[in-house]
């Protein structure tokens, strides 16, 4: 039932207002949305500021590397507006996350939609073109 | 697509489906009650409006009701207000020969064309609101404004991009001379029947008119006007005329709607800005390595 409350609450958002999931800068300048990347390992930090809210992730590759990867969530003002939380993410959770890569090819990504330790996926309020609000 | 809307998974698209029309029908629910009911986490996702050209739709409503009214009878328009949302398909026209049909864009003269084309070029890595400069009106701010009405002068204070804030007098002044250029300029108001009719000059040449790095010159003036028709909306027309920059008028025409229930964040954009790197790395040459 309470899931359930959760959609009929978003629903009812749409009747409201909202704020545009713009970014302070380019999105395209930055990130390649035809480079997508889906990403499983430990949330090792949490950043809830500005402009953009981060979190970490470990990821563990097939020969026993640990790479630490640098997700961009949207910036807090949207994050609050799609439900998102400061506690939302914890150091520890083991988390998939679908994005789009640095150009610059460092270990970050633009968060498109993130899957929480409980089964949810959200949104996390990407600026990328046609991104899931 | 249904399902896009939603920050949930768990449950189906056919089930979401219904949860919108059930929530169509309990419509009258207010907005307060969605705020007081938000979620802890993870589940409230609300559409975004368009920003500008490209994002398209018909615009939101924010609820009617009564327009609340200063103490001179003017329409008092205080409140916590959404993003911006230009209108789609009548939202930017512009006057003059060479006028774009398709991006309502005045013809530029051929050093802001060349401007204009080379911050395209690099996909606007160089935007100053990348590092936490202001945007500058005409510009659409990110996130919320919040609007404080008085008699004598209404302020605009902004949520993002950084925590800045414009006057507008209504005072009966006019624009001081030798104005400083700024990225806010000067702005003296006056009202014309329920619309508070904002002029604005004295604006430096920093800042972009839009994300797609359209420049404006010092000459720039800038004529907005705010209007409340009901307790939700808010209609604002820019009419922009800048002979350092175009040769034509350029006018848009947006909308916004009150947010209720919420304060608006506090928003540093210097506290953890790591987006130069990457972008600089645009500039040098926008390839893959």
């Amino acid at each position: 039932m309470k899931k359930y409350a959760g959609v009929l609450i978003a629903a009812l958002s749409l009747l409201g207002g909202a704020v545009p999931a713009m970014a302070h800068h380019s999105f395209a300048a930055e990130y390649d949305a035809n480079k997508p990347v889906t990403i499983t390992g430990t949330v090792t930090k949490v950043e809830w500021m500005n402009p953009h809210a981060r979190f970490y992730v470990d990821v563990k590759t097939p020969d026993g590397k640990v790479t630490n990867w640098n997700f961009e969530l949207g910036a807090i003002p949207v994050l609050l507006k799609q439900g998102w939380r400061k506690t939302s993410l914890k150091e520890g959770d083991q988390v998939t996350v679908e994005g789009s890569r640095a150009k610059d090819g460092s270990f970050s990504a633009n968060a498109r939609r993130v899957s929480l330790p409980d089964g949810r996926k959200v949104f996390a309020g990407s600026s990328a073109p046609n991104a899931d609000q | 697509m249904t399902a896009a809307l939603f920050g949930l998974d768990p449950i189906g698209e056919s089930k979401v489906k219904k949860w919108i029309f059930s929530a169509s029908v309990a419509g009258v629910l207010s907005l307060a009650v969605i705020a007081l009911a938000a979620p802890q986490n993870g589940s409230n996702a609300a559409t975004p409006p368009a920003r500008g050209r490209g994002r398209g739709g018909a615009p939101r409503r924010g609820p009617g009701g009564p327009v609340p009214l200063l103490s001179d009878g003017h329409p008092d328009f205080s409140g916590i207000w959404n993003g911006q949302q230009t209108i789609a398909g009548n939202d930017v026209t512009s006057t003059g020969p060479g006028s774009s049909p398709t991006t309502g864009v005045p013809p530029m003269l051929p050093w802001a064309a060349k401007v204009q084309a080379d911050r395209a070029k690099n996909q606007f890595a160089d935007d100053f609101e990348a590092r936490c400069l202001p945007g500058g009106p005409p510009r659409i701010p990110p996130y919320h404004i919040s609007l404080f009405s008085t008699p004598k002068l209404v302020l605009m204070l902004f949520e993002g991009n950084t925590h800045m804030y414009r006057q507008f007098f209504v005072d009966g002044s006019d624009h001081p001379k030798n104005l400083k250029p700024t990225f806010y300029g000067d702005s003296r108001a006056h009202w014309e029947g329920d619309q508070l009719v904002v002029d604005t000059i004295g604006f430096n040449d920093i800042s972009w008119i839009d994300g797609q790095g359209h420049p404006h010159s010092k000459q720039m003036h800038l004529v907005e006007k705010f209007r409340r028709p009901d307790f939700g909306n808010l209609q604002i027309e820019v009419d922009i005329d800048d002979p350092g920059t175009y040769q034509g008028h350029w006018h848009m025409n947006r909308v916004t709607t009150i947010e209720t229930g919420m304060e608006m964040t506090e928003y540093v954009c210097n506290e953890n800005n790591q987006d130069p790197g990457h972008l600089d790395h645009a500039n040098n040459d926008g390839k893959h390595p």
